[in-house]
């Protein structure tokens, strides 16, 4: 039996945050929750979450220097990331500033379907178990 | 009888005459002088040339010397008794320097042994010194002179002519002069020898080192006293460097007028009485004056601005007008970049004024138009932007949506609460959000009133004294220099600093404790006015840089409508304005906003 899958979620609204929270936790995962990139990244390293989601646009720093961090990180690097964020634009953006990281495992655009996020969510650990 | 006692006496009296007076009234001097050089007999001519002469040595009375002249001519003529001629130089009775020139004779006696020496002079002073002249005004004028006969030779060069071609007697001159092997074909030379007239020409001269001069030549037949002559003198003026300056003088006039013919710009000139002398296809199809069309001066006062000319005309004699209205000959008015300057000759009298003008009406136009393009393209830009902004919300709606649902599932009355709280406040975010952005899009006219700039800082600082004063913020307000009214849409500009100022005081209220304050600024620097806002609150990192001036960017969560600075750039380039941004993380901001005069709007309403 595993145990209970955490998940980081980092955005700078508080209300995506409590919403995807209410999603993830009704669909038996653990969540932690960052309200930007550098609160996301300390959260990370003390909590090792088993999956992040990540916003683009925040106002502090943003969400690509948030995953430069994370895929420099000896540990973090291996964690799934799942890009969230309002427009397509600015995803092309992030995916041609990579600079040679790997990409990140699924980008979403919201407004979010619950569903489709949660069906990624499983996905994603699935495969994870099957490599293993 | 009679007649023949009359001719006796008549003879007597001339031998009588020719004995006693002749001596006394011939105009020549004489002396006559003993083996020992003693002045020994003298007529009055020479007294009154060289003064008293009674027991006195002839070199001391004519040369002032004390002793015998080294070379004495009268020496030899007491041991030979030849006569002799010489020209000798002395001094006269007053000290004068003179010339003149002496005869020596002996006087002999019966036996033959020469006992005096006769002196006759003849005063040649004046002569010599005119003949002196004469060599030094032929030798140094500066001119080539030249003497020459009928066979073309040359008889004569003055020294400025031999000093460069060397001696040039006895040779024929069109080979020393041209390096001809035969006469010209047109001779001046040759025309005065034919005619006896002065005859002019134009001569091209070739020295033996290869050089070409060109000469102005005037041939005067040297004529005797019966009017027969055999030389002519050619006086040859040098005028190849004139020649050279006309023909770069040509050069440079064709060129002017060419530039002034063709110039895109209106170029026109007066002369010192103010006559219109110069004005271009340019200016004639500016100021619609028909090709043959004189214009008058008052015309010309008439379609420049009031009191231009007055300006030019003055002192400094300069007038630049950057952007100023001009009117046609038939009266319509538009817009030119105007320069007048005033012409001076060396001596600082008036030549003239000249003025170049460039029409302004397409650059106006452009401007207008890229004005336009500037707007749109922030409101493209802005909605590029909607979509995310509007995704945003529609994320946080449906978020309130799936609490408040599963909070109804499962009868979780917190998460009902929470959902709810979520709705309210999102949709009272799309209603603010809604605001701004209609006031940024519906693209309102700007109305340009005549208002001070400074005024517009004083009235947002004002506003927010008491909130900066809660804060503990300084907040301060400076007039740097005169800042002269300006055409201003008052709200807009209104709005503009007090977003600006609204930022600053946000941004102080983020940093790290310690005194904070904001600073507005205003001031004109060469037609530019500027307000600046400077705060040392949290300050931009490179990131936040980049993207401030983009759409619904906002750092202050759901406090900022993401909309403020864009409002802000929007109402700065419909004034023809500039926005710039400096800041450092943790030092602080400064934004800087800048308006050229000649780009900010035409005002709609004056007062």
């Amino acid at each position: 039996m595993n145990a209970k899958k955490k998940i980081l979620i980092i955005d700078d609204e508080q209300d995506v945050l409590a919403y995807f929270e209410a999603v993830f936790q009704d669909s038996g995962y653990d969540t932690v929750l960052a309200g930007n990139g550098f609160e996301g990244f300390e959260l990370a390293k003390l909590e090792k979450p088993d999956l992040i989601t990540l916003d683009i646009t925040m106002p502090e720093q943003s969400g690509l220097k948030t995953y430069y961090q994370f895929k420099k990180h000896p540990v973090l690097k291996k964690i799934p990331v799942i890009i969230i964020t309002a427009t397509d634009e600015s995803y092309k953006n992030f995916l041609n500033e990579l600079n040679g990281f790997s990409t990140p495992e699924v980008f979403l655009s919201k407004p979010i379907d619950p569903e489709e996020l949660l069906k990624v969510v499983a996905d994603i650990f699935s495969d994870n178990n099957i490599k293993k | 009888m009679a007649k023949k006692t009359n001719k006796a006496s008549s003879k007597s009296d001339l031998e009588k005459y020719i004995n006693k007076r002749l001596f006394d009234t011939i105009p020549l001097g004489i002396a006559v002088i003993d083996p020992d050089y003693n002045l020994v007999y003298a007529n009055k001519t020479f007294e009154q040339l060289f003064g008293s002469w009674e027991n006195r040595k002839c070199y001391h009375v004519y040369k002032n010397r004390e002793d015998m002249c080294s070379r004495c001519e009268s020496a030899m003529t007491l041991k030979d008794g030849l006569p002799r001629a010489n020209e000798e130089a002395g001094y006269d009775k007053n000290g004068r320097h003179i010339h003149y020139l002496q005869h020596a004779a002996p006087i002999v006696d019966d036996n033959g042994n020469f006992l005096y020496v006769i002196h006759i002079f003849t005063n040649i002073t004046e002569a010599t010194q005119i003949r002196d002249e004469h060599q030094v005004l032929f030798d140094q004028v500066p001119c080539n002179i030249l003497l020459i006969d009928r066979n073309f030779h040359i008889v004569k060069a003055n020294k400025r002519l031999t000093d460069w071609l060397g001696d040039l007697e006895g040779k024929y001159c069109f080979e020393s002069l041209k390096g001809l092997k035969h006469k010209c074909s047109e001779c001046t030379a040759r025309q005065t020898f034919a005619d006896g007239r002065t005859h002019t020409g134009y001569h091209v001269w070739k020295s033996p080192a290869g050089k070409t001069l060109h000469l102005h030549v005037i041939t005067i037949p040297l004529k005797r006293a019966d009017g027969s002559f055999d030389l002519v003198m050619e006086m040859a003026v040098d005028v190849t460097q004139t020649l050279k300056l006309q023909d770069g003088l040509k050069f440079a006039h064709r060129f002017l007028e060419t530039v002034i013919s063709t110039s895109m710009d209106g170029i026109f000139a007066v002369n010192e009485k103010g006559r219109v002398t110069i004005f271009n296809p340019a200016a004639r199809k500016f100021f619609n004056v028909k090709d043959n069309q004189v214009i008058s001066r008052e015309e010309l006062a008439g379609i420049l601005p009031q009191g231009f000319l007055a300006q030019v005309s003055g002192e400094p004699g300069h007038a630049y007008l950057p952007e100023t209205e001009v009117k046609t000959i038939d009266g319509e008015t538009f817009p030119v970049r105007l320069v007048g300057n005033k012409l001076k000759r060396s001596d600082d009298s008036l030549l003239g004024m000249a003025f170049s003008v460039q029409d302004l009406r397409e650059i106006k136009q452009l401007e207008k138009e890229k004005l336009e393009a500037e707007r749109l393209a922030a409101v493209g830009h802005t909605v590029a932007g909607l979509s995310h902004g509007v995704k945003n919300l529609i994320t946080a709606l449906e978020g309130g949506m799936y609490m408040l649902n599963s909070g109804l599932s499962k009868g979780n009355i917190e998460r009902i609460q929470k959902g709810l709280e979520m709705l309210m406040r999102n949709i009272e975010r799309i209603s603010i959000f809604v605001k701004t952005f209609l006031s940024f899009s519906k693209g309102r006219e700007i109305k340009a009133k005549i208002c001070d700039p400074a005024e517009i800082a004083k009235e947002v600082v004002d506003l927010y004294e008491v909130k900066a004063d809660e804060l503990g913020i300084a907040l301060t307000n400076e007039k740097l220099g005169d800042v002269l009214p300006a055409p201003i849409d008052y709200e807009s500009m209104h709005e503009c600093l007090t977003n600006l100022v609204g930022n600053a005081i946000d941004a102080c209220q983020v940093s790290n404790g310690g005194s904070c304050y904001v600073a507005v600024r205003t001031f004109e620097k060469n037609g530019i006015i500027t307000y600046e806002v400077s705060d040392n609150g949290c300050g931009m990192d490179y990131e936040v840089k980049k993207k401030v001036f983009t759409t619904f960017f906002t750092t202050k969560g759901l406090g900022g409508s993401g909309l403020g600075l864009l409002m802000t750039k929007k109402i700065v380039q419909e004034h023809g304005g500039k926005i710039e941004l400096e800041s450092k993380p943790g030092k602080g901001t400064t934004f800087r906003i800048r308006f050229p005069r000649s780009r900010l709007p035409k005002v709609i309403e004056k007062g």
